[in-house]
């Protein structure tokens, strides 16, 4: 009889009520950033365990000062059926987003970031528009500190 | 007398498992949704024309959300044109909504050959399948309509044969 019962397990662990739940966006993929200088900003994502973004499908935009072309790490390859070997992060990646013109001491900015990923649990999320304002340190004054994205952006 | 009980619930469920119980407690869940939204919503397909859903009320109704940019929806998709092709006399009708862009969602299916409606639903679309429990807004996602216009289910990520064929069977041999 007890074997009836323990046997039940893997049945009532097949059930959907039992598989861990997967995580909203912006808790999957959770984006902060600072401005570092008159002329940098960095930008981190934390990358819930099982989870993964597309390394080709970030970008990221200022306002009022125009940014240059992100510094982004290499990423983890992964051979995808459709779209072939791609890279993805995993975990925490940090990048920094150059200004093309440095920013006043203490001037507001705001970042836009796009960001897209996947569970491996074989889902994926559609793309992420987010911002984030940012404040440029005073002159001489050290980084700021990293301010996290909002939840309840458009897709979140 | 408690062993006995948790033993007859552990037998019960055991059985109900054995018997497609996963898919009685996923209608349960799903029962309680309202598949008015769902039905009461006009899309444009590839060609530009307004789509109805009501058009397809009265067959058994899979709306598979998907996009170009989702690489488990593109994987899946084949599954559906072969069911489409194997059951569409059966009164079966697959409905593919994108949460995407139009050139992209029309090159697609020209690649794969689609032989099921797909309507372009953009990212607003993700709300959409929110309200029938999408929670995490993630895709794949999948919603099935039996033919009085009822949710039996729904599921987050991407569903394989033999698994849908066995799914389809049931709902399709159901009165």
């Amino acid at each position: 009889m007890i074997v009836i019962g323990t046997a039940g397990f893997p049945v009532l662990a097949q059930l959907p009520g039992a598989r861990p739940e997967l995580l909203p966006p912006d808790r999957a993929f959770r984006l902060s950033a600072r401005a570092v200088d008159r002329d940098t900003l960095e930008v981190r994502f934390d990358i819930a365990q099982g989870y993964y973004m597309y390394r080709d499908r970030m970008s990221f935009r200022v306002e009022p000062v125009a940014a240059g072309a992100a510094d982004l790490p290499k990423g983890e390859r992964k051979h995808d059926a459709f779209f072939g070997d791609v890279d993805v992060y995993r975990g925490e990646v940090v990048l920094r987003v150059p200004l093309a013109s440095p920013a006043a001491a203490g001037e507001a900015l705001t970042l836009f970031a796009q960001s897209q990923g996947c569970a491996d649990a074989g889902v994926c999320y559609p793309p992420n528009p987010q911002q984030i304002r940012l404040k440029v340190p005073a002159a001489g004054a050290r980084a700021g500190d990293f301010v996290e994205a909002r939840s309840g952006g458009l897709f979140n | 007398m408690r062993r006995r009980s948790f033993l007859a619930i552990a037998a019960g469920a055991l059985a109900a498992g054995a018997a497609g119980g996963y898919v009685a407690w996923r209608s349960l869940e799903a029962d309680r949704r309202d598949a008015a939204a769902l039905l009461a919503l006009t899309l444009p397909d590839l060609a530009g024309r307004e789509q109805a859903i009501s058009q397809w009320k009265g067959k058994l109704l899979l709306v598979n959300f998907w996009a170009t940019w989702c690489g488990p929806c593109r994987e899946e998709m084949p599954n559906f044109v072969r069911v489409q092709a194997a059951n569409a006399s059966n009164g079966l009708q697959i409905v593919g909504i994108a949460v995407d862009q139009p050139d992209k969602v029309r090159q697609f299916a020209n690649e794969l050959g689609i032989n099921y409606p797909i309507l372009l639903g953009g990212y607003g679309a993700i709300e959409l399948s929110r309200a029938l429990g999408n929670t995490v807004g993630a895709l794949p996602f999948t919603v099935v309509v039996d033919r009085h216009g009822k949710v039996v289910f729904t599921h987050l990520g991407a569903l394989h044969e033999p698994r849908l064929g066995e799914l389809l069977q049931g709902w399709l041999s159901a009165a």
